[in-house]
């Protein structure tokens, strides 16, 4: 009785997994699928999935599985992980891994800049598309000659202001320090919130587009490279043009939306769009969704100024979406043939009108809402690596990114004083770069 | 005491024990020696590249070279789960309390309380997230009635309280059932008795339905330490680790995957975790098992 009931349920067995095999149609067996994974930029992953369904019908034996999380932290740097370690995509997102600390270690290299040199990444050198792509941006993901990634482009920090609240007021975009501060105060005497800033769920990092340019504008002039005059102890971080940044920075948050801390970095374009202030400190990833949330906007763009000689105050430029494709990937080859696809010329425009950011690639027309707003600045700048380190991912406690950016909060709350943060950064970064 | 089970049945029962053992060796054990294992070495999870044994180094990194981050989230971790624990339960008894009283309306009372332990952490973070949202959420224009204002989640003051209300929250409806469950349990003999001798409200609660509900006690405090001394995916959500909420999950979850990939240090960070939650669960359990013991 009991050896018949066996041989029945491994009869049943038997016949559903040979049913199965027959039940599955003969095309999937043979349609390559190619995963895919960045963070959620609204606009850039809408984009994404168009030029996907576009890829899948140029390309009838290739499906893309598109998948995303919420921001850029956390649970993306977890999926990376995966990513890296189970094979689960093909092609990744990341930022450029450019520039890597001086003495590379363990402790003081990001996720993706220890991918980057153990040869998590498979080379692109002498893919089609490079040639076509702009070196200068495309070095931000080299490492001994090898290019590991299609950086898509380059991003614009600074101030984004509402005309007709400007107009309104008599201001124009102010030039100087000093005069960013005096527009500040006309607006605040007038109850209308000069800037607007979300620190919410991407923490005190956002107060980036104020640190950035004043630090570009005051201490740059100075020393030059400063991420490399750090790591080379001709600066310091007790430096007086840095403490003098801190300053400047402390009395430009004064302006900020009250409780800015506590908004969230999804709402600053609806709250722009809205009138909710007058100028938006933020980059131009997120103009797409400015000029969504209220397509009859006028809006226009001004490099925060830092210095009070205009000469010094210039736009910053911060590489974006990069993609690489992994060598782990069991679909490399269907992989390197999407990138090709994205970065032809129709298809990229496509992107870049969508998103805003300034080409990588070399050439082209583009009529994105950034660029109009952006004007004459749209793609120029200095690069962001110039002036900012990358701060090591653990290690030394206040020069691991986050908590960088927390003295930079507690700071502005009054807990320290720019002198003591300015110590405290010194102390933390003598571990590093020992 | 002699066995109840022999010979073909003692197999038999083995037998039966297998799968879920392997499971829990599976899935339970070999990760926790994996953790222990990996805290003294430098894996850094990328494929191809040698895993080397490096001593206690990850320690003395934590504990020696930079204390700052470790010592800070052994702060929050504890102010977190000590709030969580005690609230919690305190509450949950006098929910369960005004649960065991008859009047209208009480089924819905009892659905609303529980209603939370049926949403995901993301679901309860990203409510309440909008919830204290300061531009324009609802608590900020309940706030505003008042002539006042938050931060909220990004204040330094108000986002560890904050995550502790919203955990306590999402738990208050289990812990609540788990008491009101014990109550049921209390001969109604004895609250006749002591209502004949005079006994007042307060002191029938105090000398015998508290005494009484001891196993349900025993079951929800070391539920609620144990689980707020590892809770970081509503941390999270709320506010990433930010404003003094680093408790140590959080702290080692963003420095295995956030900011660097040094799994080693993360599995100290994790250790560390582990250690204190041993010493606080053995030290409950047997202050709570003495009161059980009494009964």
């Amino acid at each position: 009785m009991k050896k018949r009931a066996v041989a029945a349920s491994v009869s049943t067995l038997l016949a559903l997994s040979t049913g199965l095999a027959v039940a599955s149609p003969a095309g999937a067996a043979t349609k390559q699928v190619i995963n895919l994974i960045t963070w959620v930029n609204p606009p850039a992953v809408t984009v994404l999935k168009k030029i996907n369904a576009e890829f899948e019908k140029a390309n009838p034996g290739y499906t893309v599985n598109y998948q995303t999380t919420a921001d850029v932290s956390g649970g993306y740097a977890t999926m990376q992980q995966t990513a890296v370690q189970g094979g689960t995509a093909d092609i990744m997102g990341t930022f450029p891994f450019q520039p890597l600390p001086f003495n590379m270690s363990q402790n003081n290299l990001t996720p993706t800049q220890l991918w980057a040199v153990h040869n998590v990444f498979a080379p692109l050198n002498g893919q089609p598309w490079v040639k076509n792509f702009n070196p200068s941006v495309l070095s931000g993901d080299m490492y001994k000659g090898k290019l590991y990634g299609l950086v898509t482009g380059v991003y614009q920090q600074g101030v984004f202001y509402n005309k007709a609240i400007f107009a309104k007021y008599h201001l124009v975009p102010p030039k100087t320090y000093n005069g960013l501060i005096h527009t500040a105060q006309v607006l605040a005497a007038h109850h209308v919130t000069p800037f607007f800033d979300g620190l919410q769920n991407v923490g005190p990092l956002y107060l980036m587009f104020i640190t950035n340019p004043l630090m570009q504008d005051i201490w740059m002039p100075k020393v030059g490279n400063v991420n490399t005059a750090l790591w080379t102890n001709k600066t310091k971080w007790t430096d007086p043009a840095f403490i003098k940044v801190m300053v400047r920075e402390r009395a430009i948050m004064k302006y900020l939306e009250p409780n800015f801390t506590g908004v969230p970095w999804q709402a600053m374009p609806g709250a722009f769009a809205n009138g909710k202030a007058a100028m938006l400190l933020d980059g131009s990833w997120d103009l797409a969704s400015v000029a969504q949330a209220n397509p009859h906007m006028k809006m226009g763009y001004f490099p925060l100024p830092g210095s009070n000689n205009p000469k010094l105050n210039q736009s910053l430029l911060q590489p974006d979406l990069t993609f690489v494709v992994l060598n782990n990937s069991p679909h490399k080859a269907a992989a390197l043939k999407w990138l090709d696809f994205f970065a032809s010329p129709k298809i990229y425009a496509q992107y870049v009108d969508a998103t805003g950011i300034s080409p990588s690639r070399v050439g082209g027309a583009y009529s994105s809402a950034a660029s109009r707003a952006l004007g004459p600045w749209f793609g120029k700048g200095v690069m962001l690596d110039r002036i900012f380190p990358q701060l090591p991912g653990s290690g030394s406690y206040y020069v691991q990114p986050k908590n960088w950016w927390q003295l930079q909060l507690e700071m502005y709350q009054g807990k320290y004083t720019p002198q003591k943060v300015a110590s405290m950064y010194q102390s933390a970064w003598q571990q590093v770069v020992k | 005491m002699a066995s109840l089970y022999r010979g073909r049945d003692r197999v038999q029962l083995y037998i039966g024990m297998l799968p879920g053992l392997l499971l829990y060796v599976l899935f339970g054990v070999v990760p926790s020696v994996a953790t222990a294992v990996i805290s003294v070495t430098n894996y850094s999870g990328i494929p191809g590249l040698p895993v080397n044994f490096i001593g206690l180094q990850n320690y003395v990194q934590a504990f020696v070279l930079d204390s700052t981050g470790i010592v800070g989230a052994i702060r929050d971790t504890l102010v977190f789960a000590v709030s969580v624990t005690v609230v919690q339960n305190v509450a949950a008894l006098g929910m369960a309390h005004l649960f065991t009283r008859r009047y209208p309306g009480r089924a819905v009372f009892r659905s609303l309380v529980f209603m939370p332990a049926a949403l995901g952490v993301t679901v309860i973070g990203l409510t309440w997230a909008l919830i204290l949202n300061p531009s324009g959420g609802p608590a900020a224009s309940l706030l505003a009635l008042w002539g006042g204002s938050s931060a909220f989640l990004g204040s330094n003051r108000f986002a560890l309280p904050l995550v502790i209300f919203v955990q306590i929250w999402a738990s208050l409806g289990f812990t609540t059932i788990v008491y009101l469950a014990g109550m049921n349990t209390v001969p109604g003999e004895l609250y006749e008795a002591a209502k004949i001798d005079g006994a007042s409200s307060w002191v029938i609660f105090r000398r015998i339905t508290f005494p009484m509900i001891a196993p349900s006690t025993t079951v929800n405090v070391l539920l609620a330490a144990v689980g707020s001394l590892n809770t970081y995916d509503l941390i999270y959500v709320l506010t990433d680790g930010l404003y003094h909420t680093n408790t140590l999950g959080m702290y080692m979850f963003n420095t295995a995957f956030e900011g660097s990939s040094n799994l080693g240090l993360a599995a100290t960070i994790n250790m560390v975790e582990f250690a204190i939650t041993l010493a606080v669960a053995l030290t409950l359990q047997k202050v709570l098992r003495k009161r059980e013991e009494v009964l």
